[in-house]
């Protein structure tokens, strides 16, 4: 009995000591690995540097780089529209064997076959601002385009009588941000009564093609109260269009987006307001969430970065000025 | 005192491997833990001071920028140009307009001297502006004088320093700037007090932007600016703070004047260091105790990893000593065992002249002493041996002597001389093979040779009472045999079987060979012996003054004594058909004898 006691005991205590050892190995193995440092490339949709909103998204990643200590490599077409180079740097991407990979798609379909690759290639991937057909990223952090129509819509309902006529100026058919700005705007719309509305119009990106589209739109409907622009060309040419016709007080615009022609409109009230994005939030969390799931942790497959209603009102407040006029270095 | 129960149950190689380890287990955690404290708490304190020296430096860079615009402003009212203009000293529309435009040149000469410097500007309620800027269009008057930082100079007295903002002074320009407000009556003091006027001296954000950037505290760390109000001038997460991902706890901040603190954000520990400018702007370095001891877990994990060689050295050093100390107490355990089991050829090795090693050697004394001992004894057994077997020996012959000469004598007396001659010839040669050489083994075929005399005399004795014969196998004639164990058996025959026999008996005596033993019968066909008897026969004790029957027991016992206790006497016997005495030994050639 005490030989059987006597070896329980001492193996009990090296037991303890394996533990202790083990522990310790583990903290330094763990030491040394904590240090290295996880790689993401970053494609957004353009590395214009003269395009704000990109340029905010990248200080957003720049900031969660140096928060987690990433090393971020930005990688980018020089246009929005360049599919195929997008897909190239894509696939060069896939070569340097990044941990992660953060992409702002420029094609909601073409983009899909690429980013099977990325996943096969056992590369995080991250899908921010602009998604892909059928969620084939692990989190997709971007504005809830729907929440966002809904929010302009609401603000012009409040100024509008639900009985007045309200056009849409869409921008392209088939963009999956068009199509749920929409769908928020119409759902709102409908849900507080406004029923008249009108075939939506699409200004394909083009201020001027808005502009004529709308002076067209005034022209035949002189009773209409109230447009809504869903991206910053589209608000703007309608903007510039009921300047010009000098429909001011009589038709109430909502918009999408700030540029400073935007503001300007805003400051003259041509505008009541406009729905902007949080591309900090947006670069940021895209960076956050790839380094989680990177370590193994679980993340919500889409997030929202919200959206805020900007007026002539609030617009310097120190709150919305960041976002509104976002500081460039 | 009684050990505890705890040591009693346990070797003393355990007992002392288990305090060891125990005493060595605490004070190695002791002694890594206070010096991880200790370590831990020297490299806090450096970082806290290296902080905290930043963050005054950035204060002092900070303060410095501001004092310059303030002294710039204070340098602007004093200009003649702009006094000029202000005032509306010059008559008519003309003049004012070149006031206006003297006073804006020498604004844009101050602004373009400096690059901190993004527009200095003067506004007054009864619709005198000016700015640096020869194109760019004011704001209506109304709009401005509505601005925080005309409203701020004017109620205030001295300097208005606002948060960082957008100016929104120019149409279509929004710069991010820091403003410097001051209200014109407080150097003007001869103007009348109804007529107000605000200078405004916009600072450049970049600047404050570009120094609070560049300041690394630790991996994580930065620097935030917020004013008096509460509202950020710098944070390089503004944004996500507004979008509420971030927290920092200003009210803890607005607080301390300077100092530092540890906050709770979310689900993280920072440190605040706070210093204060003097126109109350708060100057926060935000540090992560985590990463402020940038190698606390190499700290950890180096205290521990030493902690556990040293422990995992000490732990094999205990055991090792323990070993070693136990080490001749087993040896000495292991050598009493063997004692124990009767091997007294040992003898520990003294490896020491410590407590054990004395022990070592009284064990060895101990064991000398009982081997002496035990040699002793076997040496007096041995002695004790011979001398009985002499003493049989020598008590065979005046028993048997007796009986003969009696015979001889009643002979004489009744005149056989010539059988007197024959048996006095067979007891003479009986005599001399008896005392022969003295030797107590003899061959098989002398003690036959014996044997015959000694039937030859009882023969005559008893009147030709019985007949004999001989019948043993011609190899083992050569065997040993003890000298005179055939003669009382022979003689038992005759006194108690034979002797009461009215018919002539016979006697046989026959050897053979039974695989390593030689067997002798003697075999008679007198009155038997009862079987009550014959089990007194081999037990009676050797006293040799009854009669002949203890010379059976005698042979018995010597035979035993020399052979061992397998061998000896056996009897078959029944009544009125005679009986058989077996005699059994080992067969041993003359030349293997021990």
């Amino acid at each position: 009995m005490s030989s059987l006691w006597s070896k329980i005991g001492l193996s009990a205590l090296l037991l303890f000591f394996i533990i202790a050892l083990g522990w310790v190995g583990y903290r330094m193995f763990t030491n040394e690995l904590d240090p290295k440092v996880r790689t993401i490339i970053y494609v957004p949709k353009t590395i214009d540097t003269s395009i704000e909103f990109w340029e905010v998204m990248k200080q957003g990643v720049a900031t969660a780089a140096k928060e987690f200590g990433a090393d971020v490599h930005t990688i980018g077409t020089d246009t929005e529209l360049d599919v195929d180079k997008q897909i190239q740097l894509l696939e060069q991407a896939i070569e340097e064997k990044p941990d992660a990979i953060i992409l702002a798609a420029t094609d909601y379909y073409r983009l899909v076959p690429v980013a099977e690759q990325i996943k096969a290639a056992g590369i995080t991937l991250i899908t921010v601002d602009s998604g892909l057909n059928g969620g084939v990223s692990e989190s997709f952090i971007a504005t809830d385009n729907y929440k966002a129509g809904r929010k302009a819509a609401q603000e012009l309902i409040e100024n509008i009588h639900s009985d007045d006529q309200v056009a849409i100026m869409n921008f392209v058919p088939g963009t999956a941000t068009a199509i749920e700005r929409e769908k928020g705007v119409r759902d709102a719309l409908s849900q507080n009564g406004v029923d008249h509305v009108h075939d939506t119009l699409y200004s394909n990106g083009s201020s001027q093609k808005a502009y004529q589209l709308t002076v067209e739109l005034l022209k035949n409907q002189p009773q209409l109260k109230g447009i809504i622009g869903l991206n910053e060309p589209s608000t703007l040419g309608a903007g510039l269009a009921i300047m010009d016709l000098g429909l001011k007080s009589k038709v109430k615009l909502v918009g999408f987006d700030n540029s400073s022609s935007e503001v300007h409109l805003l400051e003259k009230e041509i505008m009541l307001g406009t729905v902007i994005q949080k591309p900090f939030t947006m670069g940021y969390l895209a960076v956050k969430t790839a380094l989680e799931v990177v370590s193994g942790h679980k993340v919500d497959s889409v997030m929202d970065t919200g959206s805020e209603f900007i007026t002539k009102e609030n617009m310097y407040t120190s709150e919305n000025e960041k976002l509104m006029f976002p500081f460039i270095e | 005192m009684k050990p505890h129960r705890f040591f009693r149950s346990r070797s003393i190689h355990n007992n002392i491997a288990i305090s060891f380890s125990l005493l060595i287990l605490c004070t190695t955690i002791v002694l890594s833990y206070t010096s991880y404290r200790l370590s831990s708490a020297a490299v806090m304190g450096n970082s806290l001071a290296y902080t905290s020296q930043l963050i005054e430096q950035v204060k002092l860079n900070i303060e410095n920028y501001i004092s310059n615009m303030e002294s710039i402003s204070a340098l602007v009212l004093t200009s003649s140009d702009l006094e000029k203009y202000v005032k509306g000293s010059s008559s008519g529309q003309e003049g004012k307009v070149k006031d206006k435009q003297l006073a804006s040149q020498y604004l844009r000469s101050v602004v373009q001297s400096r690059t901190d410097i993004s527009s200095i500007v003067y506004a007054s309620s009864e619709g005198i502006t000016v700015s640096d800027r020869l194109d760019a269009v004011l704001k209506p008057l109304p709009e401005l004088i509505a601005q925080e930082w005309y409203q701020q100079a004017v109620n205030q007295t001295g300097v208005a320093v606002s948060s960082s903002h957008v100016q929104h002074i120019f149409q279509d320009e929004y710069r991010w700037v820091v403003s410097i407000s001051r209200k014109l009556s407080d150097t003007f003091s001869e103007m009348e007090a109804d007529r107000q006027g605000v200078l405004l001296v916009d600072l450049n954000y970049s600047v404050i932007n570009n120094l609070c950037k560049q300041i690394e505290l630790g991996k994580r760390g930065y620097v935030f600016i917020v004013d008096p109000s509460g509202s950020l001038v710098y944070h390089p997460q503004q944004q996500l703070i507004y979008s509420q991902l971030k927290f920092e706890q200003l009210e803890t901040v607005l607080g301390i004047k300077s100092g530092s603190v540890t906050v709770n954000t979310g689900n993280e520990q920072k440190l605040y260091t706070v210093d204060t400018t003097s126109f109350g702007w708060k100057i926060v370095g935000v540090t992560y105790p985590d990463d402020l001891v940038a190698n606390k877990q190499q700290m950890q994990g180096t205290a521990a990893l030493w902690g556990a060689v040293s422990l995992i050295f000490a732990m094999a050093i205990s055991v090792l000593l323990s070993y070693a100390l136990t080490k001749p107490l087993k040896n000495l355990e292991i050598n009493m065992k063997k004692a124990e089991r009767g091997e007294f050829d040992i003898r520990v090795e003294i490896e020491s002249t410590n407590e054990i090693g004395k022990l070592a050697r009284t064990f060895n004394l101990m064991i000398m002493k009982i081997k002496e001992l035990m040699s002793q004894i076997v040496m007096e057994q041995e002695m004790k041996r011979v001398s009985e077997l002499k003493a049989l020996q020598a008590q065979i012959k005046p028993h048997f002597l007796y009986n003969t000469l009696d015979s001889i004598i009643w002979m004489a007396e009744t005149g056989k001389m010539e059988e007197v001659v024959e048996m006095t010839s067979s007891l003479s040669k009986l005599l001399r093979s008896t005392i022969g050489e003295g030797e107590e083994l003899i061959p098989i075929a002398r003690e036959l040779e014996h044997i015959r005399h000694y039937l030859t005399i009882q023969n005559m004795r008893y009147r030709h009472k019985f007949t004999y014969s001989i019948e043993v196998q011609e190899d083992i004639l050569k065997c040993s045999i003890l000298k005179l164990v055939l003669q009382p058996l022979v003689e038992n025959a005759i006194y108690h079987g034979i002797k009461h026999n009215p018919e002539q008996g016979h006697i046989l005596i026959r050897g053979k060979r039974e695989h390593n033993d030689i067997t002798i019968q003697i075999i008679d066909n007198g009155v038997g012996v009862n079987p009550e008897q014959m089990g007194k026969l081999l037990l009676q004790k050797a006293d040799y003054r009854m009669g002949s029957g203890v010379g059976v027991a005698n042979v018995n016992h010597r035979i035993q004594l020399y052979f061992g206790d397998h061998y000896g006497l056996s009897f078959e016997s029944e009544m009125e058909e005679g009986t058989t005495v077996t005699l059994r030994i080992p067969a041993l050639y003359e030349e293997e004898n021990p």
